[in-house]
C-alpha cells in the first residue's frame, strides 16, 4: 500500500493530513470527532458553537435531496442551524478530544450575534485546548439577522467581529464565507483587516430543491411549509471552486491561506481544491451520506496523485492551477480544434448527431442506413458538445486550424 | 476457430461501466461479500475504492490480499462466494464482483503498477512443491515475510492447471504469466522440469530448506480401465493443456465423445465447439438434477450445440464405439466416435512425498504434516477445491510455516 506523507501547515498548525470534517452534524460531538479521528481524518472542525443566550430550536424534518438518473445525491439540502447541544457540554467535548488526540487538529466554529458574544466564545474555545478558531459568518438559514449569512455579506460587520474574536483569543482563525454574494473578495478582505488569518470557503447555497407537486410546498415540509436554505454536496463544487480561484485572483491575496469547503467527495475533487489554493479540506455531505470511511480513498487516491506528479510534500501543490485560469477576454480565440472520431470505439448511437443538430451547429452527418457519423468542418465551430455526450468516449481533438487571418502556428497551441 | 478460443468470451468493463457497476454497489456495513470471500480479497472495500475514483487503491486491495487477484477475477466461481452474498440480491441481482475486479487488475497492469513488497530477509529458505495457485500465493505470502522461496515443479512452465487446464477464452496465459511474474520479482526462484520425489529427493529437500510445502494438486487424470492403452482416447487435462500450450492450434476429428459432466467436461465441451468440432457427444453419469457442473458452465455448452446425455455409465469399449447402459432404466445406448475424451476427475500423485493420502486428501485439518518440515496445501488440503481456495489455503499455510519458524521472534 502506498505511503507518502501527506501532511500540511496551515496558520502554523500542522495537520497530518489536509482533510478535515466541516462543521456540521458529521462533528456535533465528542463520539463522532473520536470516530472521525480513528478513521483517519487529519482535523475536525466542530459544529458551530453559539453564545449561551441564543437557543436552537431545529424543524423536523430537515433535509432533502436533488437526485439525477441513478444518483442519489447530486445536491444536499439542509435547514439546520448551529450546535444543538449546550455550550458546556460542547466545550466539554473539545477539551476531551484535545487530551485524547493531541495530534489532530481541532477547530471550533463559533458563531455570536454580537461583539461581545464572539470575543467571549472566542476566549472559551481557546480555553477548551482548541487549537484553531473558524468564524461562521455564513449560515444562510438562521432564525435572526444578526447571525449568519446576513453577517457574511456584509464587509463592515464581518470586520469588526473579527477584530472581536481577535480581542478574545490569540489562536489562529479562519473566517468562513458565504457564496451567497456576487464578490467574494470585499468581504473577505475586511475579515482579514479585522484580524482573520485564513479564508474557509464556501458554506452552504441558498435553494429550493425540489416542490410537492400535488402539495404545491417545497420540500421538506414542516408542517405545511418550507423555506429557503442551504445547499451543498457534489453540485456545489463548480461554485466554491470558482469563489476560491476569485480569491487567489484579487489583489494581494495570491497566497491567501485557505480551507476548501463544497463538495468533496473523491481525491480528485481534493487535488481540484488543491491546486486551486486550498491547503486544507472540509467535507460534510460525502460523509452523511456514506459515513468517514470516504478519507480513506481521498487519502489513498491523493497519495497515488503525488506519486504520479512526482511531488513529495502536498503543500507543492497548492495554488498550482491559479494562473492557468484566466479571464475570458484574455483566451486564445484564434484556432478550431476539430472533433476526431474514433470508429474502431464508435457504437453507432447517433447521440452525437442529436446533439450537434439540436445544440449546436448541425455538422455532425448521419448515415442512416449504415448508421454512422461524420463530422462535416464547413459547418463545425469546434465546440465539442458531441465529445461530451459520447458514451463511449470515442471523440477526442483532432485538426487544429487557424481562424481565417489569424496568425500563429497550430501545432503550438496546447488544446 | 483459434481467434475466437484465443479470445476472452467475457467482455470486460470500460471506466465508464464500471462506474456505472460500482454505482450499483449498496457500500454496505460490514459487507457481506468481504465476508464470503474465501481469500479474504475485501470487495466491499475495493468496490468502494471504484465508486469514490480511486482505482490504484482498490489494486492495492486486492493485489495484497490475494496474490492471484487478475486470475481469481476470471476463474472464481463468484455465484457460490461473494456474489451470493452481496445484499443487492435483495433487490435484483448481485454486483458484477468478479467482472470489477478484473477491470482493476486490468487497469494495475495497464497503469505498470508493482504493489508487493519484499520482506526484510529473515535469513530462513522454503522450498515449495507445485506452482499452482496455492504454491504460487503461499510463496507470494512467504516472499513478503521476508523468506527466500525456492518453487519446484514437474512441468516445463509454472502455474499448474491455471496455466494446463482453465482454457484460454476464460483464462489468457498472458494474464498467468503477468500474476507469477509479479511474484518472480518478490525473488521467487523457479525450478521448474524437476519432479519431487523423483529428479530430487524430500531429504534433499529438507536438509536444504527450512521447511517443505507440498502445493501437488491433483496433477494425474484418472482413466477408466476399459479405456487404457487406446489410441483414440485422450484425457481432459491432457487434452485442454495440448490445446492452451498450442494456442488451439491442433487437428481434430468432426466426431467426438465426451465422458463425464463436472466443471473440466464443460470446459473440454465449449473448447470442443470453439475450434469448430461438429459432432460433439458429452455422455454423464449424473442425471441432470444432479449435476456437478455450474449452471452457467452447463448453459454455455449447451448453446453451442453440445449434446449433453445424462444417466449412463460406459459399459464397454471396441472398435471406435462406447456402449453405455443408462444407470436405473434399461437402456443401452452405442455411440461410434473418432475420438473419446475422458472428464473422470484428477487425483493428486504423491509418490515418495512421504505424506499419506486417503481420497487425494491428506488425513488431518490444517497444513502441518507429522513431519514438522513438511506442509501441505492446495488441493490435497481439506476444504474446496477451487483456485480461490487454493490462495486461501496458501495464505493460512505460509501463516503456519511461518509460526512453526518462531514468527517474528
Ligand atoms: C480443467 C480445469 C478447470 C478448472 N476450472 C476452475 C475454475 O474455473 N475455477 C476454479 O476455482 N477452479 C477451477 N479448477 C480447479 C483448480 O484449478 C484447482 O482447484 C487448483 O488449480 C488447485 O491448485 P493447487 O495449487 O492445489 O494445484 P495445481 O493447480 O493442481 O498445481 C499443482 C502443481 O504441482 C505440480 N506437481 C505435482 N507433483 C509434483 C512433484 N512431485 N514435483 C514437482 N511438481 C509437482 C504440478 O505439475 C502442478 O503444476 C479447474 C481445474 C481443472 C483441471
Ligand atoms: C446539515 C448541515 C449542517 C451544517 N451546519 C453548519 C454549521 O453549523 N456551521 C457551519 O459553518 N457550516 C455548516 N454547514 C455547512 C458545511 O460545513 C459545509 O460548508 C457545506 O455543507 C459544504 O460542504 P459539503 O459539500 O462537503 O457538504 C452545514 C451543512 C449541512 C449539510
Ligand atoms: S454485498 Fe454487494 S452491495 Fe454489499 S458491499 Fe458487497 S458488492 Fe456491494
Amino acid at each position: 500500500m502506498i505511503n507518502k506523507d501527506l501532511s500540511v501547515e496551515f496558520l502554523g498548525v500542522h495537520f497530518e493530513n489536509p482533510f478535515c470534517l466541516s462543521s456540521s452534524p458529521v462533528g456535533n460531538c465528542y463520539d463522532m470527532c473520536k470516530k472521525a479521528y480513528d478513521t483517519g481524518w487529519g482535523g475536525v472542525v466542530f459544529k458551530t458553537i453559539g453564545p449561551k443566550h441564543f437557543l436552537i430550536d431545529e424543524v423536523s424534518p430537515r433535509f432533502d435531496a436533488l437526485t439525477k438518473e441513478g444518483t442519489p445525491f447530486v445536491g444536499f439540502k439542509n435547514m439546520e442551524q448551529i450546535a444543538e447541544h449546550p455550550l458546556e457540554e460542547n466545550l466539554a467535548d473539545v477539551k476531551r478530544l484535545k487530551e485524547e488526540y493531541p495530534n489532530k487538529v481541532l477547530i471550533a466554529s463559533i458563531m455570536g450575534t454580537n461583539e461581545e458574544d464572539w470575543t467571549e466564545l472566542a476566549r472559551l474555545v481557546e480555553e477548551a485546548g482548541a487549537d484553531m478558531i473558524e468564524m461562521n459568518l455564513s449560515c444562510p438559514q438562521m432564525t435572526s439577522h444578526a447571525m449568519g449569512s446576513d453577517v457574511g455579506s456584509n464587509p463592515d460587520l464581518c470586520r469588526k467581529y473579527c477584530a472581536a474574536v481577535k480581542r478574545g483569543s490569540k489562536l489562529p482563525m479562519i473566517a468562513k464565507m458565504t457564496p451567497n454574494i456576487m464578490d467574494m473578495v470585499p468581504v473577505a478582505k475586511a475579515c482579514l483587516e479585522g484580524g482573520a488569518d485564513g479564508i474557509s470557503c464556501i458554506n452552504t447555497i441558498k435553494s429550493v430543491v425540489n416542490v410537492d407537486l400535488d402539495r404545491k410546498i417545497g420540500l421538506p415540509i414542516i408542517n405545511g411549509k418550507s423555506s429557503i436554505s442551504g445547499y451543498s454536496g457534489k453540485a456545489v463544487k463548480p461554485v466554491a471552486l470558482r469563489f476560491i480561484q476569485q480569491l487567489r485572483m484579487g489583489e494581494g491575496l495570491h497566497d491567501l491561506a485557505i480551507s476548501g469547503i463544497g463538495g468533496i467527495e473523491t481525491w480528485e475533487d481534493a487535488a481540484e481544491f488543491i491546486l486551486l489554493g486550498a491547503t486544507t479540506l472540509q467535507v460534510t455531505t460525502a460523509i452523511m451520506q456514506y459515513g468517514y470511511r470516504v478519507v480513506e480513498d481521498m487519502k489513498n487516491g491523493l497519495m497515488h496523485y503525488m506519486e504520479e506528479q512526482g511531488v513529495d510534500r502536498l503543500q507543492d501543490l497548492v495554488g498550482l492551477a491559479n494562473a492557468n485560469i484566466i479571464p475570458a477576454e484574455e483566451l486564445d480565440r484564434d484556432y478550431i480544434v476539430y472533433p476526431e472520431i474514433n470508429y474502431d470505439v464508435c457504437i453507432n448511437c447517433g447521440r452525437c448527431y442529436v446533439s450537434c443538430y439540436d445544440g449546436a451547429h448541425q455538422a455532425m452527418e448521419w448515415d442512416k442506413e449504415n448508421r454512422k457519423v461524420r463530422c462535416n468542418k464547413e459547418k463545425c465551430v469546434g465546440c465539442h458538445l458531441c465529445a461530451l455526450v459520447c458514451p463511449v468516449k470515442a471523440i477526442s481533438k483532432g485538426e487544429v486550424v487557424l481562424k481565417p487571418g489569424r496568425p500563429g502556428n497550430p501545432a503550438d497551441k496546447k488544446v | 476457430m483459434t481467434k475466437k478460443y484465443a479470445e476472452e468470451i467475457e467482455q470486460a468493463y470500460t471506466v465508464i461501466t464500471v462506474m456505472e457497476e460500482a454505482q450499483r454497489c449498496l457500500l454496505c456495513h460490514d459487507a457481506p461479500c468481504s465476508e464470503s470471500c474465501p481469500a479474504g480479497t475485501d470487495p466491499g472495500k475495493f468496490i468502494r475504492s471504484v465508486r469514490f475514483r480511486n482505482f490504484k487503491g482498490a489494486a492495492e486491495t486486492i493485489r495484497e490480499n490475494n496474490a492471484l487477484g487478475g486470475i481469481c477475477a476470471r476463474v472464481c466461481p463468484t455465484e457460490r462466494y461473494c456474489q451470493k452474498a452481496c445484499s443487492r440480491c435483495g433487490i435484483d441481482r448481485p454486483i458484477d464482483i468478479g467482472g470489477i475486479q478484473r477491470f482493476v487488475t486490468d487497469f494495475e497492469a495497464r497503469a505498470n503498477m508493482h504493489i508487493l513488497r519484499k520482506g526484510e530477509a529473515i535469513g530462513k529458505k522454503i522450498a515449495v512443491v507445485g506452482s499452482g495457485p496455492s504454491g504460487l500465493q503461499a510463496a507470494a505470502s512467504l516472499l513478503q515475510m521476508g523468506y527466500e522461496v525456492d518453487i519446484y515443479d514437474k512441468n516445463a512452465k509454472a502455474g499448474g492447471y491455471l496455466r494446463y487446464g482453465i482454457p484460454q477464452y476464460r483464462l489468457p496465459n498472458e494474464v498467468v504469466d503477468k500474476e507469477i511474474e509479479h511474484i518472480a520479482e518478490l525473488g521467487a526462484q523457479f525450478k521448474l522440469g524437476v519432479t519431487v520425489g523423483k529428479d530430487v529427493t524430500m531429504d534433499e529437500l529438507k536438509a536444504k530448506y527450512d521447511a517443505v510445502l507440498l502445493a501437488i494438486g491433483f496433477s494425474a487424470p484418472k482413466v477408466l480401465p476399459m479405456f487404457e492403452g487406446s489410441e483414440i482416447v485422450e484425457t481432459a487435462v491432457s487434452f485442454l493443456a495440448r490445446v492452451k500450450e498450442s494456442k488451439g492450434e491442433v487437428e481434430l476429428p468432426q466426431n467426438i465423445v465426451v465422458i463425464g459432466g463436472g466443471d473440466v467436461a464443460m470446459d473440454v465441451v465449449t473448447t470442443l465447439k470453439v475450434l469448430g468440432v461438429k459432432n460433439v457427444t458429452d455422455v454423464v453419469y449424473e442425471e441432470f438434477h444432479e449435476f456437478l457442473a455450474s449452471k452457467k458452465e452447463l448453459r454455455g455448452a449447451q448453446e453451442l450445440g453440445v449434446t449433453i446425455i445424462d444417466g449412463y455409465i460406459p459399459a464397454e469399449f471396441a472398435d471406435h464405439t462406447v456402449t453405455f447402459k443408462h444407470r436405473h432404466i434399461d437402456s443401452v445406448l452405442k455411440i461410434k466416435t473418432d475420438k473419446v475424451i475422458l472428464a473422470v476427475g484428477q487425483k493428486a500423485e504423491a509418490e515418495n512425498l512421504g505424506v499419506e493420502l486417503v481420497k487425494n486428501e491428506v488425513t488431518f485439518d490444517g497444513y502441518k504434516t507429522p513431519d514438522a518440515k513438511v506442509f501441505v496445501t492446495g488441493d490435497i488440503a481439506h476444504g474446496d477445491k477451487t483456485v480461490v481456495y487454493a490462495v486461501r489455503k496458501g495464505k493460512e499455510a505460509a501463516a503456519a510455516i511461518h509460526e512453526s519458524l518462531g514468527g517474528n521472534k
